[in-house]
Parts: C-alpha cells; sequence; structure tokens
C-alpha cells in the first residue's frame, strides 16, 4: 500500500469530563498516538481540571510527534471553562471555529 | 409540608429518642457493654440536639450539647458507666425529656435542676467520679476553660480540643496585614494556588473553586502548567497545574479563603495583598459574567430561568425559614418572661396548635420506586384478565346450582376492581406541579409580547396517573403560549374594546365521569372565523365554496399544516399548530374541542382518561375477529337502513345520517380481514370522530359489549400493526386487537396505514406490558 | 436538569427539613436512613452529590464515605458532611475519609444551598 495521506483519528468528547473520565480520555488518546487527531468537544457540558491535563500533555505529545491535535468544534462550557482556568487554547482551534 | 409540620415531626421523633434513650440507659445499667448499646444512647441525644438546633430551641441544644459530650466519652471508654454515672444520665434524660415538653407546650423547667445536672455532667465528662452523693455540686479545682459555666454550643470551648487533629478552624496566619478589616477600597490580592491530588479525590474540583473565586471580584488568572509530565508518563488522576490569580475585590481576605474553605487541606494555598513589585506574570483576565458555568449549561431549552428562579425562592425560603427559626426563639424568650398566666394560656394556645398539626400530619407518604408500582399495576392487569377467564370459563362449564361459586366470583370480581382502583390510585397525583409550571410561561410569554395577563387556575388538586401528567405539560405549553401569543389581544385593543387591558387565562381541572377535564379559556378576541376559514382556504385545506358552520369553522385550526399567525412567531412555536396538540391529547386518550365566542374568547377543552393503563372500549366483531374500539372515539352507534346508503364511485358509500353525508368506512376492509365490502345493512356503524374534526362511519359487524380492558402493548410483545393502536386478553383468553381509529379514518382517505404512524407509537408507549 | 441530591441521615426531621429545603431550591433528593441503605440507594440514583450525617446506626458516615470513594463509578461525587459545630475532630475524620465539604448544624438552609452551589458544576 501506498503511503499516502495519514490517518486521521477522530475524537468525540463525552459531555462530563469528570475524574472518573480522566484515565479513560487519557486511555483513548494513547491508542490514537502516533495520527493525526482532530477532536469534537461540542458535547462536552462540563470538564474538570485533570481531563484538561490528559488534553494539554497529549497536545504536548501530538506536537512532539508532529501530528495534528485539533479541537473542530467546542461547546461554550468547554471554551469558558479553558478561559476560567487560563488556559489559551487558541492555537489548537480549528481555523473556522477560531474567535 | 413546612417547618412547623416539621417541628411536629421533630417532637414526634423526640418521643421516639428518649424512649431508645432511656431503654438504653437502663440496659447499661443492667451490665449491657455492647458498644451499639452506647451508640444509640449517643445518637438519641445527638439527634434530638440536632433537631433542636434547627428550631432555636437554645435550652434543649446546650442541655442535650453537655449531655451528649458525656455520653461521648462513655462511647470512647474514656468514663465507665458504673451505676452512679447511670443515675446521672437518668435523671439527665428525664430532664431532657421535661425540656422537650416545656419546648413543644411552653413553660419551663427550673433552672436549678438543670443547672446541677449540667454540673455533674459536665464533672463527668472531666473524669472525675460522682461520690453518690451530691459532692459533684462542690466546686472542683479544674481547669479554667473547661468550667463552662452557661454552655450555649457555639460559645463553649470544644472539650479539650484534640491534638492529634492539627485541625484549626479558620487557620488564619498572614504578615500582620489587618485584612480581616472590611476593605473600604478595592484591594489586589494575589492568591497561589496549588491543588494536590487528593483535592480532586475528594471530590473537589479546582476549576469549581476558581469559579467562586471569579464571583468574589474581578480577576486575572495564570496558569502553571510546567510540572505536567509528558503524556504517556502522567498519571491522568493526578495534580498537576497550578495558578496565579489576582483578584480586584472589595472583599476581605477572608473572603477569599472562604472560597477554599473546603480544600484547604488538600491544596498550598497562599492568599496575599499584591505587591506591585512582584515579578510580572502573564496574567489573562477572566470575563466572567456570572452564568458561565453555572447551572443548565447543557439546557439549551430556556430552562435556565427556571433554575435562577428556583434558586431564589430557595433563598428566599431559607430566609424565611431562618427568620422562622429565629421569631420562635424570640417568641420563646417572650413568653418565659410573661406571667404564669400568660404561659398557661400560651400553653394552650400550643396545644391547640399541636392537635391541629397532629390531624394534618395524618397524610403521610413514604417514597416507592415507579418501577414498583407499575410492576404492581402490571400484575394486578393480569389478575383482571384471569379474573374474567375464570368467570368465563365457570359459565362455559355450566356449573348451575352451585351458587356459592357464583357468589364467590361474583366477590372475587367486586375486589379485583376495588384492587385495580387502589393500585391506580397509587399512581394518581394533582395536576398542581404542571399548572405551576404554566403561571411561569404565561408571565414569560406574556413579558415576551408586551401584554399583561392574569393566569388563573382552579382544581389544582385533581388528581390522576402521573403518566397522563407528564404527558400533558407539552400540549399544554403549546396551547397556554397559543393563547398569550394569539388568544389575548394587545392591551390597547382591549381598552378600544371595552375590556380591561389586563387579558385573564384561566385553566382548571376536574374530574367529570371517571376522566378528567381540563379547561384552558381566555377572554381575548376569539377565533377570526372570517379569517381562519380563508386561510384554510388558501391553504388548500378546505374548498373555497365550502360551507361551513361556525363550529367547524374554528376546528380548522386543528387541522395539519393551519398556523393562523401572520407570521410564524418565536413563541408559539415555528409551524407547530393545534393538530399537533390534538393529535398529543389523542395519543393519550383523549378528545380536545374548542368553543369561541368572537371578542370574547375561546375555551379549549380536553378530555382525558384517568389511567393510560386501562381503556373503556366497545368490543366489536370484524369479519370473525374480536376488535376493540375505544369508547372515547365513537359518537354514537347507529343501525343502517338500506335507504340511508348511498354508493358513489367504485366503491365509496356514504351514509346519511339527519341530513347531513358521512363517509362509511369497513373496518374489515381497512384492515384486510376481508376482501369484499360487507353490506352495511347486516352490520353495525360507529359514528366516530378523528382528527381534523371529521366524522366518519366504521362497520362493524356486531357489538359485543363494552368493558374495561387492560392495555397491552404491541410493539413491546410482537411488532407494530398498521391501524392497530395496542392489544388486549379478554375474559375468554382471546388476545383482542384495540383499533386505531385515526389512522383507520386516515387509511379511508386514502392514506397508506404505514405512513400514519407517529402517534400510535405514542399510544404503545403509554400502554403497559 | 435538575440536580440530584442523596441525603443520609438518620432523623426523621432533619430528613424532613432537608427534603424541603432541597425541593424548595430546585433540586430533586433522594434520602437514604443509613449509610447501609446511603450505599444501597446511591447504585440506583447516580446522585450530584451527597449529603450526610455521621452519626448513624449500622454503617456511620465515615464507612459511608469510605463506600463511595471505593466505588468505582461514583469515587468522584461530592459529599458534603453535616457536622455539628464543635466537632473538629469529627470533621478532620470526616475529611480524611474523603469528605468533599460540610454543612455545619445547627441546620440552616441557606447554608446548605450555599455548600451544594460551590461543590457542584
Amino acid at each position: 500500500m501506498a503511503s499516502g495521506k495519514a490517518v486521521t483519528g477522530s475524537l468525540k468528547l463525552v459531555s462530563v469530563l469528570d475524574l472518573n473520565e480522566a484515565s479513560v480520555l487519557h486511555g483513548q488518546l494513547s491508542s490514537m498516538r502516533g495520527k493525526d487527531l482532530s477532536i469534537d468537544a461540542s458535547g462536552v457540558d462540563r470538564v474538570g481540571v485533570q481531563c484538561v491535563q490528559v488534553l494539554m500533555a497529549a497536545a504536548n505529545a501530538w506536537e512532539e510527534d508532529k501530528k495534528k491535535f485539533v479541537f473542530e468544534t467546542v461547546s461554550d462550557a468547554f471554551r469558558k471553562t479553558m478561559q476560567l482556568i487560563g488556559i489559551n487554547i487558541d492555537h489548537l482551534l480549528a481555523k473556522e471555529i477560531q474567535q | 409540608m413546612d417547618m412547623n409540620e416539621i417541628k411536629e415531626i421533630f417532637f414526634q421523633e423526640c418521643e421516639e429518642q428518649l424512649a431508645e434513650l432511656e431503654s438504653g440507659l437502663l440496659k447499661l445499667n443492667d451490665g449491657d457493654r455492647d458498644p451499639e448499646t452506647v451508640n444509640a444512647v449517643f445518637r438519641a441525644v445527638h439527634s434530638i440536639k440536632g433537631g433542636a438546633g434547627a428550631f432555636g430551641l437554645d435550652d434543649l441544644v446546650s442541655f442535650a450539647h453537655v449531655f451528649e459530650t458525656t455520653l461521648d466519652c462513655v462511647r470512647s471508654n474514656k468514663l465507665e458507666p458504673t451505676q452512679d454515672v447511670l443515675k446521672v444520665m437518668l435523671r439527665s434524660a428525664d430532664v431532657l425529656a421535661d425540656l422537650v415538653s416545656a419546648s413543644r407546650d411552653g413553660g419551663s423547667v427550673e433552672e436549678s435542676r438543670t443547672r446541677g445536672l449540667l454540673k455533674e455532667l459536665e464533672a463527668l465528662a472531666r473524669g472525675e467520679m460522682p461520690t453518690g452523693g451530691g459532692a459533684a455540686e462542690a466546686p472542683k479545682p479544674a481547669p479554667a476553660k473547661a468550667a463552662a459555666p452557661a454552655p450555649v454550643p457555639a460559645a463553649a470551648p470544644a472539650p479539650a480540643p484534640t491534638d492529634e487533629s492539627g485541625f484549626q478552624p479558620i487557620p488564619f496566619t498572614f504578615d500582620g496585614f489587618g485584612a480581616d478589616e472590611p476593605a473600604e477600597d478595592l484591594s489586589v490580592f494575589e492568591v497561589s494556588f496549588k491543588p494536590r491530588r487528593d483535592l480532586y479525590a475528594k471530590g473537589n474540583e479546582a476549576a469549581l473553586l476558581l469559579r467562586d473565586l471569579s464571583r468574589v471580584g474581578e480577576m486575572s488568572i495564570n496558569c502553571d502548567m510546567d510540572q505536567l509530565p509528558a503524556f504517556d508518563k502522567m498519571d491522568p488522576e493526578g495534580a498537576y497545574f497550578s495558578w496565579t490569580i489576582q483578584v480586584k475585590t472589595a472583599k476581605s481576605e477572608q473572603d477569599i479563603r472562604t472560597v477554599f474553605e473546603f480544600a484547604e487541606w488538600d491544596c498550598d494555598l497562599d492568599v496575599k495583598v499584591a505587591d506591585s513589585s512582584a515579578e510580572e506574570l502573564p496574567m489573562v483576565p477572566v470575563p466572567f459574567d456570572l452564568s458561565i458555568l453555572d447551572d443548565g449549561t447543557s439546557d439549551a431549552d430556556g430552562d435556565d430561568g427556571g433554575a435562577a428562579e428556583a434558586a431564589a425562592q430557595a433563598v428566599a425560603a431559607a430566609e424565611t425559614a431562618t427568620n422562622v427559626t429565629k421569631m420562635a426563639a424570640a417568641a420563646a424568650r417572650v413568653e418565659k418572661k410573661e406571667s404564669q398566666a400568660a404561659a398557661a394560656a400560651a400553653a394552650a394556645a400550643a396545644n391547640a396548635a399541636n392537635a391541629a398539626n397532629a390531624a394534618n400530619s395524618a397524610g403521610q407518604t413514604i417514597r416507592v420506586d415507579l418501577d414498583r408500582v407499575d410492576r404492581l399495576i402490571n400484575l394486578v392487569g393480569e389478575l383482571v384478565i384471569n379474573q374474567a377467564m375464570l368467570s368465563q370459563s365457570v359459565i362455559e362449564n355450566d356449573t348451575t346450582g352451585t351458587s356459592s361459586i357464583n357468589m364467590g366470583l361474583e366477590e372475587l370480581q367486586q375486589l379485583t376492581r376495588e384492587i385495580q382502583d387502589s393500585v391506580m390510585a397509587i399512581r394518581a397525583q394533582p395536576v398542581k406541579p404542571v399548572f405551576q409550571r404554566m403561571s411561569r410561561i404565561v408571565r414569560e410569554v406574556a413579558d415576551m409580547v408586551g401584554k399583561s395577563i392574569r393566569l388563573v387556575t382552579e382544581g389544582e388538586n385533581t388528581e390522576v396517573d402521573k403518566t397522563v401528567i407528564d404527558k400533558l405539560a407539552e400540549p399544554l405549553t403549546h396551547m397556554i403560549r397559543n393563547a398569550v401569543d394569539h388568544g389575548i389581544e394587545s392591551p390597547e385593543r382591549r381598552e378600544a374594546a371595552g375590556k380591561n387591558p389586563e387579558g385573564t387565562v384561566k385553566l382548571t381541572a376536574k374530574h367529570r365521569s371517571g376522566r378528567i377535564v381540563i379547561e384552558l379559556s381566555d377572554d381575548g378576541a376569539g377565533i377570526n372565523r372570517e379569517k381562519v376559514k380563508q386561510k384554510a382556504i388558501d391553504k388548500d385545506l378546505i374548498p373555497a365554496d365550502s360551507n361551513l358552520t361556525d363550529e367547524e369553522i374554528d376546528n380548522l385550526i386543528f387541522m395539519p399544516g393551519f398556523s393562523t399567525a401572520d407570521k410564524i412567531s418565536d413563541i408559539s412555536g415555528r409551524g407547530v399548530g393545534m393538530d399537533v396538540v390534538k393529535r398529543s391529547i389523542q395519543a393519550l386518550g383523549g378528545r380536545i374541542s374548542i368553543s369561541s365566542r368572537p371578542g370574547n374568547g375561546s375555551t379549549f377543552t380536553m378530555s382525558l382518561p384517568l389511567t393510560l393503563a386501562v381503556l373503556d372500549g366497545m368490543v366489536v366483531t370484524v369479519a370473525g375477529q374480536t376488535l376493540v374500539v375505544p369508547l372515547t372515539a365513537i359518537v354514537e352507534t347507529l343501525q343502517p337502513e338500506a335507504s340511508a346508503i348511498h354508493s358513489f364511485g367504485a366503491n365509496q358509500r356514504l351514509i346519511s345520517i339527519r341530513n347531513s353525508f358521512c363517509p362509511l368506512v369497513d373496518v374489515g376492509r381497512i384492515l384486510n380481514f376481508r376482501s369484499i365490502q360487507a353490506n352495511p345493512v347486516e352490520g353495525v356503524a360507529l359514528l366516530v370522530e378523528s382528527e381534523g374534526g371529521g366524522q366518519r362511519a366504521l362497520m362493524v359487524d356486531a357489538i359485543q359489549g363494552q368493558r374495561q380492558v387492560v392495555i397491552k402493548s404491541l410493539e413491546a410483545n410482537y411488532t407494530h400493526v398498521p391501524g392497530i393502536a395496542a392489544a388486549t386478553i379478554l375474559g375468554d383468553g382471546r388476545v383482542a386487537l384495540i383499533l386505531d381509529v385515526d389512522a383507520v379514518v386516515a387509511a379511508s382517505r386514502g392514506q397508506s396505514l404505514r405512513q400514519d404512524s407517529g402517534m400510535k407509537a405514542d399510544m404503545s408507549l403509554a400502554a403497559t406490558g | 436538569m435538575k440536580k440530584k441530591v442523596l441525603t443520609v441521615d438518620d432523623s426523621r426531621t432533619i430528613r424532613n427539613m432537608l427534603l424541603v429545603t432541597l425541593n424548595n431550591a430546585g433540586f430533586e433528593t433522594i434520602q437514604a436512613e443509613d449509610g447501609v441503605e446511603g450505599l444501597e440507594v446511591l447504585e440506583e440514583c447516580n446522585p450530584d452529590v451527597i449529603v450526610t450525617d455521621i452519626n448513624m446506626p449500622r454503617l456511620d458516615g465515615f464507612g459511608f464515605i469510605e463506600g463511595v470513594r471505593r466505588n468505582e463509578r461514583y469515587r468522584a461525587v461530592p459529599i458534603l458532611v453535616l457536622t455539628t459545630e464543635s466537632d473538629a475532630e469529627k470533621k478532620n475524620r470526616a475529611r480524611q475519609a474523603g469528605a468533599t465539604g460540610w454543612i455545619v448544624k445547627p441546620f440552616d438552609p441557606a447554608k446548605l444551598i450555599d455548600a451544594i452551589e460551590r461543590v457542584t458544576a
């Protein structure tokens, strides 16, 4: 098979990203390592700091891997929580949704 | 339930606790050393104290507090419950009982008795054993701090602060800065906050703490992510982020620390006045309006208003409750100072109040899982069927002469019916919650359209099956919006018409012949028949030359695709018309009609079954099959005469009823039970009304009778069958299908049976089994 | 969505107060009478927050809190403890067992609602 376009993974975040979800999320992301990744955060109602930590660590790892790590859509709650806890994700947002 | 009722419960509970206390102490006195006995005794006093505190019964709280402290020493084996100790305890129990009575009925307990026992209890707690005499009365050289003379719980020093805990009530250590004083001007605090893993593990959440912090003042934030390890090395549940936050606020340092009250053990926290010379961190302002991340971020439905309202109500209620407590306490104090006579009068009044309360508290409730009730309803449904089958087989086996069997069967039938009714009553609930919701909708919509409207409700306590209530909210909301948006005129127009500028919408519920009737009326302009008819013509719903009665015109609004508003407004919903309302009411086995008086308003009348688990039906025969037709759909039954039948077209027939023509529908043909049309003269016609208000005569072969049947969902047990709403089991054990009248009528108009299934799905959802 | 509160308290008086206060504030309230029942009910009701007393028969508040924190599904649920004013030691023990926060008795509706708002999203 020809090594054409890199495979792109996609991940839809669940609505409540609490303590319980942190390990699940970490596991999901681990299994997608090495692929470009587009994340759909449009359904997120609640996000805790631990899941944010996982996402940010993943963003760093993807950057090291020189793979894309993009939030395609983010919910209001997700965007606002990031703002509240002082984390800038503008550079991780898909072009279309950057403000 | 209000505070007075709860107070009554409290006193009832006190009686139980006092009994528990006494029997426990007596057991201990008999040498019982089971730790659970001591625990039970401790809990009894603890409970009394807890409740008394909530009602501001200070005397009771003070005494219970000291008693509890002493009992705790017994519990923790610091104090041996000797007979002498127990003597003090039992006397204390008596005083506690007297204090409870005094709190309930007014009056007081001799202060010397209370004071003496308090001293003895305190002495015991200090480890001073009673000598059996009045030795404890003598002042002992006790450490000054433990000799709390008047133990008011809030002020009483905790008995010897436990050193192992390391707990400090409000751990304030900062650089001699008077941050405790309310700051006059805005000051900027710098907060550094580093959570530890435990903070999250205990259910705290840094994001929520930061949310609360943002409410203290204007906030800028910097998140330190340096501690974040590599992705594959990290503990997903670790705590890596930490924050430096600047808060500009008029509030004090304490207010900021209060935010972290629950978390301060599980984080590194530093709060100080921002030093202007401090190193510049890239701070990001948090443009925070407080709605962010509040309740209902996921709630697009406009329920947010409800949450806010509920919160406001809660605060109000809370304030009221606190005030009630305070007032009660104040009243109690006043009472004490009054003369004997006044106290006696107060006691009498209290007794009267108690009697009244006791009468009220008769309506006690238990909470039961809905599933359990549904299972019971199902079983009773089976029982009804079984009983019917049993009766049938007795009749068939013709056991004449054994009248005792027949009598027994009759009683069984009676009992079964009663059980069924009682079980149904369990699910019955007042329509009040739904009605209450409507008042908010009226307010909101009225505000939106700039009208002034009053909602009057009646019969809120009318009860109906919970399922019906749940499904009622949506159509009702829609109708209320319609009434406010379209029904009631603008204040100017009302005034011009000589009406009160304030409109009235009235919502009533009542029981009528085994059904619930809900009426929604407005005192608006009524249906504009001219306009409605024109609209229907424009939309090709009726022929341009139709000659319709007023009633028929009014009912046009229930036709699919009809919407009277010139513009589709946001309020009444986009294109969702009264046809949808009508369908949802019908899906509940209900009917809806409208009556309108031009200039005086409209009234919608809905009649609904009290339960969705049973149905009153007419049992009929069609092509050898037994079917059940919901009684609510049938207007009348008639025996067609040959002269009344008129054929037209290939196989269309009409029946003339009192000078009007009504299409005749052969149910057997529609359901494909037979291929040739039955002779109408040999059968019976059921005149039914269906959606759109049209009447049809349904041809069946014979009527077997009327009876209440238990609805069994076909979908759940078999599969959806076009034209059939559900099934039931008759007394002879046969399965009978319940006809979906609307689907059959629609099919008779040439629509395929298959297309029209939306509402049957509803119906079968509602069915049990 | 209404927030769901599980309350665990053996006192009928307090249970009623909690019920009235929470219902008035727009919460859905589920009640258990002691720690054992609390753990049973927990499985069915999936609460957003738990309010528990300490002194209870069968299983006390400490045991109950530990039970919740050991539960894979519900270990993240915030737990508020009803404590009495002078119970420094108990508060500390509750904290070590995994309590999220506390509400100091005597029962005050405003404080209760405030504490719940603080620990829930």
